[in-house]
């Protein structure tokens, strides 16, 4: 296979995958996954030094 | 992911101790050999007529002293740091962690002594001589095997987005040092590329640009996606933007180095290649500017009383700035003004000193009350000075370069109507000199910042344990 054959295909397929992880990241069941991942940051806090709004706060957006 | 499981995890700091100590050291030896090449432009005698005194020579000790002495180890602290708290376990291998500390405070001792010798492999951003770069890689590698090792035997299920970022900035550093440092060694202090003409060229921008764009940009992402959520007290924005914006942005940079290098021997087809990949970069660039700044949507009113979130957020926005301005710049027909002048030189510093320094000192006015069994730093006062002193020095700095760059590639480029320039060269440099000038004076600014911070620091050292009281607490 050609060169410049080989490279078009291999651009389509990353094009391709890209549009799938925006479909997935995007995904209407992900939303709690996601909300869990981001506070991830704070379970590394003892309790009660949490500011009230850290608790496993949702996500306001999307 | 219990909250409790994570107070029982004794994590290692003694590591990320040092290397935050010796982010401040070297921030302000690598900020003040930039003052003194700034006030070299503009009083040449400033040299002193001694070789390793030269601009030539200083220059890339200022360049590998902010990228790599204060940057990359505020950078290594950081995801040490990082690694250890959002994947709630002890480091792996701590005896390594603690030889990537040393090693690399070797690396850039032996940087400082080889620059100034005029001891160079003439790269830019890969100045350091072969045995130097042999070095570098058994740290790096080490650093990887840490940082990786604790990933895997996390106790949390996700691997938080930070460590991405940090995952791929340890990667691909690797790789790009590698390929780019292939050289036929000829002694101790001389080596040959092994690469000849354009293709030379063209691997070292591939070189130098990701050196931009994973060491400056995704390990510092890394940093802010975790410092920022910390100290805005709410989770990240999107954690899906954050997902769709990693990848687009370690997709595209790796193809963005030719715009270095527009209007030279590279092909054309490289050249507009590399500008189209410049462009569309500002989309995942912006991805993550908007996700960090919008993180305090609804805390707006924090950035009013919390300096340290100062820092973090306007760090955001030079990184907005310089990320259009970036892709701005690689279009060829405005590169063809803007090359080789001082705008570029502006662009830089609005990158390192506004995003890179200036999230790297948010970083570490967070860390050090945490490292050190504080509540808070010494004096919150001190931290602000520091950031109006900073942000001040920063828009100086940036105005001067802007204006003087514009200048000298509308000076460079006038014809008279016979054809022949209307300007000579020194004309540019002599039109240039008040902004060299307000340069020196911006970067003194920055400079000042740089010790307020350290005298604040080691009052926070020499503070008894648990003295000083969180914000809150002390209000209340």
């Amino acid at each position: 296979m050609e060169f410049a054959t080989l490279h078009s295909i291999l651009t389509v397929i990353l094009f391709v995958g890209f549009v799938g992880l925006i479909i997935w990241a995007y995904g209407k069941g992900r939303k709690k996954d996601f909300d869990e991942a981001a506070n991830l940051v704070f379970d590394d806090e003892p309790e009660q030094t949490k500011p009230e709004q850290k608790q496993k706060q949702e996500s306001d957006h999307e | 992911m219990s909250q409790t499981k994570s107070l029982e995890v004794d994590y290692n700091y003694s590591v990320v101790r040092l290397f935050t100590l010796a982010t401040i050291l070297w921030g302000i030896v690598g900020m003040a050999v930039g003052v003194l090449i700034a006030a070299q432009l503009y009083w040449p005698a400033l040299n002193f007529d001694i070789p390793w005194l030269t601009y030539s020579r200083l220059r890339p000790l200022h360049t590998n002293a902010v990228i790599f002495a204060f940057g990359t180890s505020a950078l290594m602290g950081t995801a040490y740091y990082i690694v250890q708290r959002t994947c709630q376990v002890r480091l792996f291998a701590e005896k390594l962690a603690m030889f990537t500390f040393w090693g690399w405070q070797t690396v850039i001792v032996l940087a400082a002594i080889t620059l100034p010798l005029g001891i160079t492999q003439s790269k830019e951003y890969a100045e350091l001589e072969w045995p130097i770069d042999i070095l570098i890689t058994v740290v790096w590698v080490s650093f990887a095997v840490v940082f990786f090792g604790t990933l895997v035997k996390r106790k949390t299920s996700h691997i938080y987005v930070a460590n991405w970022f940090y995952g791929a900035f340890i990667i691909t550093v690797a790789a790009l040092h590698l390929v780019n440092n292939m050289v036929i060694p000829l002694n101790l202090v001389k080596s040959y590329s092994i690469y000849a003409g354009a293709v030379d060229a063209m691997i070292q921008w591939w070189y130098g640009h990701n050196a931009v764009g994973f060491l400056l940009t995704a390990g510092f992402l890394g940093m802010m996606y975790y410092f920022v959520p910390k100290q805005a007290g709410r989770p990240v924005y999107s954690y899906r933007l954050s997902i769709v914006h990693f990848w687009a942005l370690i997709a595209l940079y790796i193809w963005a180095g030719p715009h270095h290098l527009h209007y030279t021997a590279l092909p054309d087809w490289t050249q507009s290649l590399g500008m189209v990949m410049s462009v569309i970069l500002f989309v995942p660039s912006w991805g993550g500017m908007i996700n960090g700044i919008m993180t305090l949507s609804g805390a707006w009113h924090k950035l009013k009383t919390d300096p340290i979130l100062r820092f973090l957020i306007v760090s955001l926005s030079f990184y907005g700035m310089s990320t259009f301005e970036g892709p701005m710049m690689a279009i060829k027909s405005v590169n063809a003004l803007s090359h080789y002048t001082d705008w570029t030189v502006g662009h830089v510093h609005s990158g390192a000193l506004g995003w890179v320094a200036m999230i790297t000192i948010g970083a570490t006015y967070y860390l050090i009350p945490t490292l050190f069994n504080q509540g808070r730093m010494y004096s919150i006062k001190l931290i602000n000075t520091h950031f109006w002193l900073h942000t001040i020095g920063v828009v100086l700095y940036i105005v001067a370069m802007w204006i003087s760059g514009i200048m000298q590639g509308m000076m460079w480029r006038a014809v008279n109507t016979d054809g022949t320039l209307t300007y000579s060269f020194v004309e540019s440099v002599e039109a240039s000199m008040p902004f060299y000038l307000m340069r020196f004076i911006g970067g003194v600014f920055v400079l000042v910042g740089m010790f307020v911070m350290a005298y604040n620091a080691y009052k926070t050292l020499r503070a008894e344990n648990h003295s000083l009281k969180p914000v809150a607490e002390a209000v209340a």
